[in-house]
């Protein structure tokens, strides 16, 4: 039983970690305004960008900074489109998806399938002793130390700093903000940057310490989880932390769920309709869909118990913002 | 920072623009996609030609790209009812999905003879694909909560409903593999006799005509036109939002729903885990590809059939990985949104003079270089 708490604990780690940086990056860019339905894209162009140069230089810090840039530069698509040229943000976004999932799937097909020796566990002296959870919590790949040090820093830079005040500011009422003294379409690029260089972090992480391996489509929809997170947390970086646990524990407990039987015994009462009940909601398949359906109803609860219909959403996301003012 | 840009949003967009975009969009994707095939020393020409040219000129080829051309029309219509008021639906591709599914149950377990089956089995998976809609426009209308979100969030649902059932309730009796059972015979699209094509061309083309009337001719497609342009006015003047946005909400997701079912009885035969199209998310391109009509919509269509079918052809032939479809697709929604710019602002630029900047200082498009 420890061995199996401990095997669900480290996977959560892993899982978490990608969820964590994608979502912090999603939720960066959509203070600032701007919605990206890219992550998934970014995240894999990240992930093959990082594998690649790994393989070739035999450096996976190399990799991982490869793929932060490359995730950096492929997301100013989406912000030429949507902050320069007032495009349709999620229109955008789509693309930029298709475009990723394309691009690296084209580009990657010749390592399709390999494998690499990524990131080793580092194991945190004294606290890796710790019974049952300490080797599941401080034996893991740098990547996901990284992660967890940098959603501190991420409340720091939002709640604390003036660039971050600026970011919230450009996505609550650009105009104001203008008027303000602040660069709106600076700080938006700088968001949708910092977004993408977060989701090829989420993706290396994916390629280089998670599988270590590189196959087409790896991500498997975890870029529109990071999506549904930001919703699922209403905008707010430590109930995306939560969310990020709760989310990445779930998927990792759907890899384990599959050698369990949920049932109670034959001769417990309304054995009949509890059994199939149970499997249904422990299938795999059927956990996979809870994040969400836990998305619909933050959103719906949310907005139905607000009397004045306010979500906590940036007021001006997904409007485009017009410096000439028309 | 060299050059100074003005921009000015156009007052009336000339009408030769609205005939160009489209041209322009597709040669540009075109070109920056040889550069891709290069990349792999594909030569593009060659790709090119067994892509549009093969594909267009022999019969085998005709054939494939009308039968593709089906369930691209459909879901290109759950796209574009919905951008005539203004709004997106991301999500065809679930609607798609509910639409096969129920539209395969019907087929499996009802025995009808073949020309009130399928007509059952399209009006099941219409039905399939406004009900998964439901929610997203409920809450669009009654709340406000926008219906990007929503609509994609029941895409991922729905995907992995498909994957839960063919591997559980409808997985084919005694059989291993993540799929139902094949349809029978009597479900199956029969052909246009003489023709070759599946009769679903003959089932979009008349729906497209149907659009075509509702959206010109009738008071209801006025109504969507008018609060497309202009909510708040069309609120002054009478005429129900709420009506107008579950009209095209739900009426494009039962097209998405057809889509679904028509991929089911006139391609696959069968629900299977690895039914996943990607269709839905093509309607996106379509739409704004032929967002001034119907017919529009429908020729976009045709002109992405010809890709999907020509891009299989060089993959088998040029064993060129078929994900440049993929990213065809992408360039032309890049290039569709750069376009938009250009239609709906003249820009002007001008050497930047010495002392520093103009009378407004357009950081705006500067900030992308």
């Amino acid at each position: 039983m420890s061995n199996l708490i401990a095997g669900l604990t480290s996977t959560t780690v892993s899982a978490t970690t990608v969820l964590l940086l994608a979502g912090l990056g999603e939720l960066i860019s959509e203070r600032a305004g701007i919605l990206n339905l890219g992550v998934e894209g970014i995240m894999l162009i990240g992930a093959l960008s990082g594998f690649v140069t790994a393989s070739a230089t035999g450096s996976y810090w190399l990799g991982f900074g490869v793929a932060i840039i490359a995730g950096g530069i492929f997301s100013l698509i989406h912000a030429v489109l949507c902050i320069s040229l007032n495009a349709d943000q999620a229109v955008s976004g789509i693309m930029l998806t298709l475009l990723g999932t394309g691009l690296s799937t084209y580009f990657g097909s010749s390592y399709s399938g390999a494998s690499i020796d990524g990131f080793p566990d580092i194991a945190i002296p004294i606290l890796v002793e710790i019974p049952i959870l300490g080797s599941a919590l401080f034996n893991n790949a740098a990547t996901d130390y990284i992660a967890f040090l940098v959603f501190p820093a991420v409340w720091l830079l939002l709640y604390r700093t003036n660039i971050g005040l600026e970011i919230i500011s450009v996505g609550e009422d650009p105009e104001t903000a203008n008027t303000m003294g602040v660069n709106v379409v600076r700080m938006r690029y700088l968001a949708v940057i910092i977004c993408g260089a977060f989701a090829g972090a989420a993706g290396a992480h994916l390629s280089l310490a998670f599988t270590q391996i590189w196959s087409g489509g790896m991500t498997a929809g975890q870029g529109w989880i990071a999506v549904a997170l930001v919703i699922f947390a209403r905008w707010e970086p430590a109930r995306l932390f939560a969310g990020a646990i709760l989310f990445g524990g779930l998927n990792a407990f759907q890899l384990f769920a599959q050698g369990f039987n949920f049932s109670v015994g034959a001769a417990a009462p309304l054995a009949e309709i509890i059994n199939p009940v149970l499997g249904f909601v422990f299938n795999p398949t059927i956990m996979s869909t809870y994040p969400y359906i836990a998305t619909l109803l933050v959103l719906t609860i949310t907005v139905i118990r607000a009397e004045n219909r306010e979500l906590a959403q940036p007021s001006a996301l997904v409007q485009t913002y017009n410096q000439q003012g028309e | 920072m060299l050059f100074d840009v003005e921009l000015t949003p156009r007052k009336e967009i000339p009408s030769w623009i609205g005939y160009i975009t489209p041209i322009a969009t597709i040669l540009a994707s075109l070109l920056v996609c040889s550069v891709i095939l290069l990349a792999l020393n594909v030569n593009p020409i060659k790709a090119y030609e067994m892509m549009f040219i093969q594909t267009l000129t022999t019969e085998s080829g005709l054939i494939f790209t009308i039968n593709k051309a089906v369930p691209l029309i459909l879901v290109g219509v759950a796209v574009y009812l919905p951008l005539k008021a203004q709004l997106l639906n991301i999500g065809a591709e679930g609607q798609l999905l509910a639409g096969a599914i129920v539209g395969t149950w019907i087929a499996l377990n009802v025995s009808l003879p073949t020309i009130l089956l399928i007509p059952l089995m399209f009006l099941g998976a219409g039905v399939a694909g406004l009900l998964w809609m439901a929610i997203p426009a409920l809450l669009r209308t009654r709340f406000g909560i926008n219906e990007i979100i929503t609509t994609l969030l029941f895409v991922f649902i729905a995907q992995r409903i498909v994957s839960y059932l063919v591997r559980g309730p409808m997985q084919q009796p005694g059989g291993n593999f993540p799929q139902s059972a094949s349809i029978p015979g009597v479900s199956q699209l029969p052909e246009v006799p003489g023709l070759g094509v599946s009769v679903g061309i003959l089932l979009a083309t008349v729906l497209i005509i149907c659009v075509y009337i509702i959206i010109n001719y009738t008071r209801l497609g006025y109504e969507i036109t008018v609060t497309g342009a202009n909510d708040r006015a069309a609120e002054k003047s009478g005429i129900s939002k709420y009506k107008v946005y579950l009209f095209v909400l739900l009426a494009g997701a039962a097209f998405a729903g057809f889509a679904g079912i028509n991929e089911i009885a006139g391609e696959e035969g069968r629900l299977r885990a690895s039914f996943n199209p990607g269709y839905g998310f093509t309607g996106i391109p379509i739409a704004l590809l032929g967002r001034n009509g119907a017919l529009q919509v429908m020729l976009a269509a045709i002109f992405f059939a010809v890709i999907f079918v020509g891009g299989s052809n060089i993959e088998t032939l040029l064993g060129v990985p078929s994900e440049i479809i993929g990213v065809l697709q992408a360039l032309i929604i890049l290039f569709l949104l750069t376009a938009e710019f250009f239609k709906n602002y003249s820009v002007s630029m001008s050497l930047k003079s010495a002392s520093k900047g103009g009378p407004r200082d357009n950081t705006d498009v500067e900030g992308g270089a």
